[in-house]
């Protein structure tokens, strides 16, 4: 295996972890400027607050670390290889180690894991993370991103068909109406709502993880800024407590679609920390 | 972990209308508290979640409780795991279904996250109890975390019962005397 893969990809999971994604914090100040509700305020100060010190610290976010997810792009003149796949899974062990994640890996077969009857490994390395999505990008690198997926966004989250009938606004609707309910339940708000829109389960899945790799606070098109506002409009607030800030952007990516009635939707309400994702360089 | 007295102090709820809560905690005080309020809690609390809470009712009802002291006490909605802690959510059937005998049993404040249903917000107000919800802020907990303590049930590994001893556990009264902010 390679030292210094494992060495990068151990640095960068402890990074996902342990700091607000890039332009966050400015997102949380102006929601603070413009939040009405006095509860509401004082919890988006708390949530900065805890930003900072964990940043200071380089110490978890929240006690839920979450699942290690990857994405790979590839560039055109560089090649994968079997080993470099398993220094990076050795760079996620060591890294889930060293942050601290929440040990959750359950132990036993499929029925002992479904039944966690055999309970949980006190290793926090023992964690797998989710199977590699790979892609292809115009720079001549290889890049990883690692996200750390929450439980409570992948409880509230959900992925199914809508029938178009040839209007964009029953998709918006419908997905409106998920993020209201999914934001609601959630505990853990303002959101950051990742959306895919695909032909099948797993690209609508895989889109909304792509979404939030290339999403940014920055810049929200006309269906994502549509999204945020009215899921804000339902008034639940940071923490449920009410206000203006339940959800502080939408990230969405719409890739092909099948000549049906129907699209595949994937909707993740991202808790208050999410999207925990940091990029970097193996080559 | 380690991070410096000014940070803590520039903790921006200092400069807002804070309670100051004192484990344990008494009846008198309890009725002072009204829903919206927002508090710190100091001294120490206990820890436990779905997988353990259920099994301390049950101690309770058998009266084998042992040197467990519910009386006056804070149980926070948690798991004690080497990451820190956070709250879970509040509504899980264990959870929220435990918090009636728990409230019998003598616990006054019961910490966590997300809105609990009526029967459980009248169950709180029979006892005299309240229901808090904290913001999942891991790392601050964690520097304002003195000392943690295995209580009961080390096989439940993260998911046991724990005591921690906190200063200043920043918190908003969410059900308190039959009414909810939610």
């Amino acid at each position: 295996m390679d030292d210094r893969i494992i060495d990068i990809v151990s640095n960068g999971l402890v990074a996902a972890g342990s700091s607000f994604l890039h332009g966050k914090k400015a997102v949380y100040e102006r929601a603070i400027a413009k939040e009405a509700s006095n509860h509401a305020k004082w919890t988006l100060e708390t949530i900065l607050e805890n930003a900072l010190v964990a940043e200071q610290n380089r110490s978890p976010l929240c006690d839920d670390t979450g699942v290690p997810h990857l994405v790979l792009d590839v560039g055109p003149n560089c090649a994968i290889t079997g080993d470099m796949l398993e220094s990076i899974k050795e760079g996620v062990r060591q890294g889930l180690r060293k942050l601290p994640g929440r040990p959750m890996a359950i132990k036993g077969n499929d029925t002992q894991r479904l039944d966690q009857s055999l309970g949980l490994d006190e290793d926090p390395g023992a964690l797998d993370a989710a199977p590699i999505l790979i892609r292809s990008i115009e720079e001549d690198k290889i890049k990883l991103h690692i996200l750390m997926f929450g439980g409570g966004p992948a409880i509230r989250a959900k992925t199914y068909r809508v029938f178009h009938r040839s209007n964009v606004d029953n998709v918006m609707d419908e997905i409106i109406e998920w993020a209201r309910e999914g934001t609601k339940l959630l505990g853990c708000t303002p959101s950051t709502i990742a959306v895919g829109i695909g032909r099948s389960h797993y690209e609508a899945t895989s889109l909304m993880l792509q979404a939030l790799v290339d999403g940014t606070y920055d810049k929200q098109s006309e269906l994502e800024q549509r999204i945020t506002d009215e899921v804000n409009d339902s008034g639940a607030g940071a923490l449920g407590l009410g206000g203006n800030n339940t959800v502080l952007a939408t990230f969405m990516k719409v890739g092909p679609q099948r000549a049906l009635g129907a699209h595949v939707v994937c909707m993740r309400p991202c808790c208050c920390f999410e999207p925990r994702i940091a990029t970097v360089e193996l080559q | 972990m380690f991070i410096s007295q000014a940070a803590i102090d520039s903790f921006s709820g200092e400069d807002r209308l804070m309670k100051i809560l004192h484990t344990p905690i008494t009846e008198e005080y309890i009725e002072s508290l009204q829903v919206g309020d927002m508090i710190y809690i100091s001294g120490k609390i206990f820890c436990g979640r779905d997988a353990v809470l259920p099994k301390i009712c049950r101690l309770f009802e058998e009266a084998d409780l042992g040197d467990i002291d519910l009386r006056g006490s804070v149980i926070f909605h948690t798991a004690v795991s080497p990451a820190g802690v956070g709250p879970t959510s509040s509504n899980k059937v264990e959870i929220e279904g435990s918090i009636p005998k728990l409230s019998e049993a003598g616990v006054k404040l019961h910490l966590g996250k997300g809105a609990i249903n009526k029967d459980t917000v009248a169950k709180l107000n029979e006892f005299n109890s309240v229901y808090a919800i904290i913001p999942p802020v891991t790392a601050l907990l964690g520097s304002k975390t003195i000392s943690k303590r295995l209580v009961a049930f080390p096989e439940l590994g993260m998911e046991a019962f724990y005591e921690l001893e906190v200063e200043k556990y920043p918190c908003i009264i969410a059900a308190a005397h039959n009414k909810s902010i939610y």
